[in-house]
Formats: C-alpha cells, structure tokens, sequence
C-alpha cells in the first residue's frame, strides 16, 4: 500500500523544485525579451542611426564634390552626380560640359578632406537633413604648387530611393554687413 | 391515452434502463470479492484491479490473468516513476529554452544599446542640444570678443566660460591681438553665426562653429601678426572651429578649443 505511494511522492520535490526553476527561466525570458523588443523598438535608436547615416552619406558627397583631377574629370563628374539629386544634381548636368572645359583647361587636381562636420537639422520623416562641414580643400596647379583653403559648407541632403544625397551646397557667408 | 406503440416504446426504454444498472452483486463487486482470494501472492492494489478487470473472464483463464496482473504490476511500477519523470524532462527543458531566449534576449538588447549611434545624442535630446548649442554660441562669443575701452567682460568671460586646457588655448589664440589691443584701441566683436552639436555623450559634447569676427582699431597701423583681425577699418573674417565642452555646476564650460591645425 505504501510502495507505490512513495514512487510519486519521491519525484514530487524534484518536480516542484523543477517547476519553479521554469518558472523563473520563463519570467525572465519575458523580461529580457521586453528589453529586446523595447531596444530594437527605440524611436530615437532609429532616429540616431538615420542622423549618422545621413551625416556619413553627407560628408562623402561633400568631400565628393570638392574633388577634381583634370585627368579624370568624366569620373570625377559622374561621382558629383551620383552625390547628389534634386535642384543640385539638375544644376551639375546642366553645367557639365562647360565645367569639364574649364577644368581641362586650368589643369587642376583638386581634393578635399573633411576637418568636421555635424548634423543641425533631420526630418527622418520627409528625409531632409542640413549640415555644417568644415572643409580643407587643396588645389594642386599644373606647376605642382599647391594651396590649401578652408571652407565652411553648408550642406542640405534629401533623401532618395534610400540613400542621403546632397540637394544643395554652398559656402557660409562671411559678414553680411560691415560695421564701421 | 396510450397507444400499443407508445407501451411498446416504454417497455423497451425502461428494460434498457435496467440493463443498464449494475445488479445486486454486480460484475465489479462481487467477482473481486471472490477472486482476490486465489491471488494473496500478488497483494498489491494493482494487481486487484487487474483481476477486477479480467473477472468476467472464465475461470480457466484466471492463472493467466494472474501472471498478466503480476507483469503488469511491475510495469506500472515503472510507469509511476516514468510518470514523474516526463513533466520533470519537459520541464528541464523548458527551463533550458526560456533560458536559453532568456539570455539571447538580453544580449541582443545589450548590443543594441552598446551601438555607437545610440550613446551620441546630438539632435536626438532635442533639449540637451538646443541648450549646448546657445551656450556654446554665448560662451565663443564672449570669449572672442574685446573692446579695448571696456575689457571687464573679456576677462569675466576667460574666467568664467574656460577650463581645462582650453585656458591656455584662449590665450595663444588671442595673445597676438591682445598684446598690441590697449595701444591699437582694437574691438574685435565675435558672432556664431552657424553652429551644429556633432556629438553628446553625457556631460561632453563637442560643437562645430562658424563664427564671424570683426575687428575693428581705431589707433595704429593694422598688425603683421593678425592681419585678417586687425586693420582700421571694419574687416570681417569667418573662422571655424570645433569646441569640446564639458557640463560643470550646470553649465557648459569650454575644454578644448579645436582649430583644425590652424
């Protein structure tokens, strides 16, 4: 009577003690999977990546459009053109063939490094971004002379078919009126 | 009023009804009654039960039903313990994969977070960025700016807005202009025209500035040293550089001053 009684009863703390260790995996297996949900949920995770992503994308394009070798100019040309898109992109291929001239002519090699550059404005929505770029542009003369120049860009990207493209670029003006 | 049909219906449901009920010393009582005798040997429920069920059996068939019973007993034996141990398994297996996901989960949010881009929140706290922004501004501003005529707010501002090694950085930028400023009856007005915050970590971000500097003497000849800063006249120059500032008391004080070599 009491043989097969004891049977259960043996495995009933190991079942109790298993039953609370699943217990335990399961709470927190919903917890870090809330966590996991929740980090890969971030809306401004989301919107930090897109920032960095159009700030690299700018910084390319920028350094991009500020480098010409006379040699290459059919390539140098083709970059500035997939940098960039809308008003911008419009203006490069309007300008093009009178550009290539100009260069062939001076016989320039142009680059450019990027010093800094950051982010001021980013609708991730509309995918509009501004950006300030802190350029150090180096013109080499046919003479191998060459003549460095800083700028201060001020870049507007617009988002197109998924890839940050500059839509606008130009210099910060300096001192709009002069005082005395 | 009853039709023979209707009697007939009754009759038959009512005969069904008692074949139903087990009768006085029905199949299950009665036959156990009798039979757990010839079996003490096997003295366990199990068995009884096996004999129970193998009662209505003849008796012929009684010794096999014994052995079975006995075969059985054994079996079920291990089919109690086996009983234990399959939620113990499914248990030790579920605890295993929740787990399992438990600690996958976590590391993935662990990564997710460790990302770069996240631990920057340059425009993403709108507030935090607006704030080092405008402080940035006023803090370059003052720090740059000199009137020979009135040079408490210079020195307040060098005092106040520096730290670090940006206090040495002030005084070899300006060092120049200063040297000669009493003599020159220099002004030199700095505005930040353009400013954007390239990153926030915590209590340090670094800012990128486009400033405007006018500099304006009016004694003296414009300086060999500044040119671009000094000349009788109004000159206008744009500078950029980056500032590293640090949160100290609740203010941003500037710690480095990046001119990009320059």
């Amino acid at each position: 009577m009491s043989h097969p009684v004891r049977t259960p009863a043996g495995s009933r703390p190991a079942l109790a003690v298993a039953l609370v260790l699943t217990l335990a995996a399961g709470a927190s297996a919903a917890w870090a999977g809330r966590d996991w949900y929740a980090a890969a949920h971030d809306d401004s995770a989301a919107y930090a990546a897109q920032r960095d992503e159009a700030l690299a994308a700018g910084e390319q394009a920028v350094q991009n459009l500020n480098t010409l070798d006379h040699k290459r100019v059919e390539q140098g040309l083709d970059l500035w053109e997939s940098s960039t898109t809308g008003e911008l992109h419009r203006q490069l291929v309007e300008g093009r063939a009178e550009f290539t001239g100009q260069v062939r002519a001076a016989r320039t090699v142009t680059t450019a490094r990027v010093l800094s550059g950051a982010v001021t404005e980013l609708d991730d929505r509309a995918g509009r971004a501004r950006l300030l770029v802190a350029l150090r542009i180096t013109v080499t003369t046919p003479d191998s002379k060459s003549t460095d120049k800083d700028s201060r860009m001020l870049g507007e990207l617009t988002r197109a078919d998924g890839h940050w493209k500059l839509s606008a670029l130009g210099q910060a003006p300096v001192g709009g009126t002069a005082v005395g | 009023m009853p039709t023979p049909r209707h009697h007939l219906n009754r009759q038959r449901r009512r005969q069904a009804a008692l074949a139903d009920q087990p009768g006085p010393g029905g199949r299950s009582r009665t036959p156990a009654g009798v039979f757990t005798e010839p079996a003490p040997r096997t003295g366990e429920r199990p068995a009884v039960k096996s004999v129970r069920e193998s009662a209505a059996e003849p008796k012929r068939q009684t010794r096999r039903a014994e052995k079975a019973a006995g075969e059985k007993t054994g079996r079920e034996k291990t089919g109690v313990e086996k009983s234990g141990r399959v939620p113990l398994a499914v248990l030790c297996v579920l605890t295993l994969l929740l787990g399992g996901f438990a600690g996958w989960a976590y590391s993935r949010a662990g990564e997710l977070r460790d990302d770069p881009a996240r631990g920057n929140t340059a425009l993403t706290d709108l507030a935090r960025t607006s704030e080092i922004k405008g402080q940035t501004g006023a803090a370059v501003a003052a720090l740059f700016s000199y009137d020979h005529a009135d040079t408490a707010p210079f020195e307040r501002a060098g005092k106040t807005l520096l730290t670090g090694k940006a206090v040495a950085q002030h005084r070899t930028l300006l060092g120049g202009v200063l040297a000669k400023a009493a003599e020159q009856k220099t002004v030199i007005t700095t505005t930040v025209t353009d400013s954007a915050v390239e990153r926030i970590d915590g209590d340090r971000a670094r800012v990128l500035v486009y400033a405007d500097q006018s500099s304006v003497s009016t004694a003296g000849l414009p300086s060999k040293d500044t040119p671009a800063k000094a000349a009788d006249q109004g000159v206008y120059a744009g500078a950029m550089f980056a500032v590293d500032v640090v949160l100290r008391d609740g203010r941003w004080l500037v710690e480095n001053i990046d001119t990009f070599g320059r």
